[in-house]
């Protein structure tokens, strides 16, 4: 394939008009040069193209998943992809020239009003990467607003989060400790856990205020935002997470959304990209990128962030996700997730898998399997197209589900656990 | 366009309803399943104020949204540095196929093999590319790249028990370079450029002592110039013990002509939203690639892909010298599948690229130096810097938006810093030699307009749906989110007054 329409005649009039004989005369600068094709593959014709990925998407084996960890299979209505693929939202970038891309800039909006509704909080910004390096920023601005470097993370957070944490800190010189004092930026809990466990935070916020630390949440399934209190409401000052669950598909773990949301005082000090609703010259309402003065373009060394692209179309995926779901659409998806999950963890508990929750769940809990069983359940489960969890430490195992988890597909999980023993 | 939020209540019905009448009241039971929600008051949401709204005014609502869009599907898009080039459809489908969209990234491995061969083989034609020794497909864009790449020198220098603190930057450098540098707690050292366009080099040396931890420079430059001097650099700086990071958001001038590692670079990011033509969403997503020179492989983020002699893919966990993870997963993984799309696609033609993208640039180059100011009188490569500094202050803004008029999406406008009404054009491969012509022409037409009414210009645009906005209110008085007045009677449904101007302030009372 070549998409360049230049043609040879082109080619010819254009090396003309720059006053040079060849395009050689043109990179002669580009040194050292390379005298040799590189050594890639054939060029493909987009048949080929599509023959080619095809043969590899298909050593790729989709499941029916119950494993959630991070990353969330939810039903996603098909209008979502078709107004994604509009090569308007597509292939435009940051809306610098606001006049042209209020598109982009409207949807930022709703986008922005979306998580603080969900969250509970005051602002929001147009998105970070992914929920991981997010919470990460979460830190570094905690650290940035009382000038404090020690981190304490309440347990339960998702392994990946916590590793992605420590490259930030190592980094950024800051430090992960064990109890919160005065030296304490932030304290941090995910809820839901990593284990699925929920909980009423005020306790930890109140902790957290107390030594003049910010409290941070982390919300990893956003879905749960459907029916449980909004983290704004039990003390958060800045909520963090990841919103794949809302229309962005599992993708083999990206692209992504991170979002974050702050109270007001924290405003001047959130990383990335704000749209705010202003004036044309006549009075009409439009949309601009604002706060720009935190950002790395103009403020270079002293900006909030280094963050430029983000994922600016996944938060659209998402804005556009949330509006088709609606109120109700939502809450159901939370209620069948939580149901069915609860749904399983019955059915395997009367099986003789030992509940570990301790605390309320949502669509995600670990269970202890028979001593020495996990290993051949989890592979007699794959065998028959069921990726039963992931597999934990001594034999436990960390099961979700989503509304897209058959009242069926749980019979079947349970018969295949059945035969195995 | 009113707000999604602004529409009335309409019926929604996307997934099977669980609880027919009682879809606010949340705890009661479960119709389909018999299972009762049985959460603690304190742990329960009150009430979800989020509008229902039907597919057909969803459908429509974003359709017409969309229409005040502009992208490279509709039109020219020189935004400099941004390398908008086409981004090919077929690259969306394949991205879509189901063994890659729905793969969960902690899938047992023998669920994953071709993810694995795709980002396997894509490591190889990237190192080919440039010259690299490994790569890592964990950043999400550019600036975490950077990000990786300076944690990867503080590491190493940690390692080797070398204390340095400063990281060279030039004054032509993109901002994310030196705000990266600040989040890992270096000092930056800014290089002035000379007269052609490169580092000074004079400057370089006075400046580089052995606490440098390493130099930063995008290559070709931010002004369209090929750094002269690079190997004298990379020489200067590896004898000091430094070490050379390229930042590569101007990879597209180089395929198959030369390679960063041949420059003396030790490390790259690559923009996979860039040079290999992944679409940028409106702002994202991108992927920020990293590649390092073999010396610094022990570094890269973990899980590396590892291909074993049975043509079996694993991911390796070693924790050698390892900086981390910078993020979940494995990278934007979509992002990755359209980008071996497209390097599969040019394969050994994939010089063609950077040829038609410099001589684009050079043409376009020809046909403007004469009407405005060329600060460096140089052949440019892939994208160059023209001033309009003889129109007067803010006259690149005012072309910018006199642009808008004329359909094309303007240049990237005030950078580089260091040339005053910069005017940044990157044409790209993918324009053909007519839209060229068109721009260029109107580009000259807006020098007359400037020249009979200067008025008219600044009053620009005026085809838009939008006059020029305000973006001084905005930052004065901010209204960065939907409130519903009366959210807090819980009616959020029948009263829509919307846009307070004091949501945020308002809200800061809670």
């Amino acid at each position: 394939m070549n998409y360049s329409p230049i043609t040879e005649n082109d080619k010819e009039e254009m090396l003309k008009r720059i006053g040079v004989r060849s395009i050689n005369d043109l990179i002669m600068d580009l040194k050292p040069s390379i005298n040799e094709k590189l050594d890639l593959s054939k060029p493909m014709s987009e048949l080929e193209l599509v023959e080619h990925l095809r043969n590899i998407s298909q050593k790729n084996k989709i499941m029916k998943y119950f494993i959630g960890a991070g990353a969330y299979y939810h039903y996603i209505p098909s209008a979502v992809n078709h107004l994604l693929m509009r090569g308007e939202f597509l292939t435009g970038y940051t809306p610098y020239q606001a006049e042209m891309n209020q598109g982009t800039l409207h949807t930022m909006y709703e986008f922005q009003s979306y998580i603080c509704l969900l969250t509970g909080m005051d602002i929001a910004n147009a998105s970070l990467y992914e929920g991981s390096s997010a919470l990460a920023e979460a830190v570094l601005l905690s650290s940035s607003y009382n000038g404090r470097n020690c981190i304490f993370i309440k347990e339960g957070l998702n392994p990946q989060y916590l590793e992605v944490l420590k490259t930030y800190c190592e980094g950024a010189d800051l430090k992960i400790v064990n109890e919160i004092d005065d030296n304490t930026a932030c304290v941090i809990a995910q809820n839901p856990d990593f284990y699925g466990n929920i909980e009423n935070l005020q306790y930890v916020a109140e902790q957290a205020h107390k030594a003049g630390a910010l409290f941070i949440t982390c919300v990893v399934e956003p879905t749960s935002l459907a029916i449980l209190e909004p983290p704004g409401n039990y003390g958060a000052d800045i909520v963090v997470g990841e919103g794949q669950s809302f229309g962005i598909p599992v993708n083999f773990g990206g692209p992504y959304l991170g979002f974050m949301a702050v109270k007001s005082f924290l405003l001047k000090k959130i990383p990335g990209r704000i749209c705010g609703m202003t004036t044309d010259s006549n009075g009409n309402k439009g949309f601009v990128l604002t706060f720009q003065a935190r950002e790395q373009h103009i403020r270079r060394e002293r900006a909030t962030s280094n963050i430029t692209t983000n994922v600016a179309l996944m938060a659209i995926a998402s804005t556009i996700y949330l509006a088709l779901m609606g109120r109700k659409g939502l809450i159901n998806v939370a209620k069948l997730s939580y149901s069915r999950a609860h749904l399983l963890q019955n059915k395997l508990k009367s099986i003789g898998f030992e509940a570990l929750n301790k605390k309320p769940f949502y669509n995600e809990f670990y269970m202890k399997a028979p001593s020495g069983y996990l290993e051949t359940i989890s592979s007699n489960l794959l065998k028959n197209g069921i990726h039963g969890g992931l597999d934990l430490d001594e034999d436990k195992i960390l099961i979700c589900c989503t509304e897209l988890n058959t009242v069926q597909d749980i019979e079947s999980y349970i018969s295949i656990v059945m035969d195995t023993k | 366009m009113k707000l999604i939020f602004e529409y009335e209540e309409e019926i929604t019905e996307q997934v099977p309803d669980v609880d027919d009448n009682k879809e606010i009241e949340l705890g009661g039971k479960a119709a389909a399943e018999d299972i009762t929600i049985e959460l603690p008051q304190n742990l329960m949401r009150k009430k979800l104020p989020l509008p229902n709204v039907s597919e057909i005014t969803v459908v429509r609502h974003y359709t017409n949204i969309s229409r005040m869009n502009f992208g490279v599907d509709l039109g020219f898009y020189p935004l400099g540095s941004c390398t908008m080039k086409y981004n090919p459809k077929i690259n969306e489908d394949m991205a879509s196929l189901d063994g890659f969209k729905n793969l969960h990234p902690l899938a047992h491995e023998s669920c994953f093999q071709g993810s694995l061969q795709l980002m396997w083989e894509l490591e190889q034609d990237l190192k080919k590319i440039t010259g690299m020794d490994a790569f890592s497909l964990q950043p999400a864009a550019g600036a975490q790249g950077e990000l990786l790449g300076v944690m990867i020198a503080k590491a190493y220098f940690k390692q080797k028990n070398e204390k340095r603190k400063k990281i060279i930057i030039p004054d032509s450098a993109h901002g994310s370079n030196a705000a990266t540098a600040a989040m890992c707690k270096f000092e930056t050292i800014t290089i002035p450029s000379d007269s052609r366009g490169n580092m000074d080099i004079y400057k370089f040396k006075e400046v580089l002592e052995d606490d440098v931890a390493l130099v930063m420079l995008t290559n070709p430059n931010t002004l369209g110039l090929f750094e002269e001097n690079i190997l004298e650099i990379s020489d200067l700086a590896h004898i000091k013990g430094t070490l050379m990071y390229c930042d590569g958001a101007n990879m597209n001038a180089l395929f198959g002509i030369t390679r960063p590692s041949d420059q003396g670079f030790d490390m790259i990011h690559l923009n996979l939203h860039k040079s290999f033509s992944t679409p940028h969403g409106g702002g994202g997503p991108g992927a920020g690639v990293v590649g390092v020179k073999s010396f610094l492989a022990e570094y890269l983020p973990l899980p590396r892909i590892l291909k074993e002699h049975d043509s079996k893919f694993v991911l390796d966990y070693t924790k050698q010298k390892s900086i981390g993870k910078v993020r979940y997963s494995y990278g934007n993984c979509g992002m990755v599948v359209r980008a071996y799309c497209y390097i599969k696609s040019y394969g050994t033609n994939i010089r063609k690229v950077s040829e038609h993208a410099i001589l684009n640039a050079n043409y376009l180059l020809t046909l403007l130096k004469d009407d405005y100011e060329l600060p460096y009188s140089r052949r440019c490569t892939h994208e160059f810097v023209l001033s309009s500094r003889k129109f007067g202050e803010k006259s690149a803004l005012n072309i910018a938006k006199r642009l808008l008029d004329y359909g094309f999406h303007p240049p990237t406008i005030y950078f580089p810093l260091i040339v005053r009404e910069a005017l940044m054009i990157e044409p790209t491969e993918t324009e053909s030699k007519e839209t060229l012509d068109r721009f260029a022409a109107a580009l000259k037409n807006i020098v007359n307009e400037i020249k009979e009414n200067p008025d008219f210009v600044k009053g620009a645009p005026y085809t838009k749906l939008v006059g020029r906005l305000d973006e001084v209110a905005a930052a004065r008085k901010p209204n960065l989110r939907w409130t519903s007045l009366s959210q807090s009677n819980g009616k959020e449904n029948s009263e829509k007054k919307l846009y307070g101007e004091k949501s945020v302030r308002n809200s800061s009372n809670d």
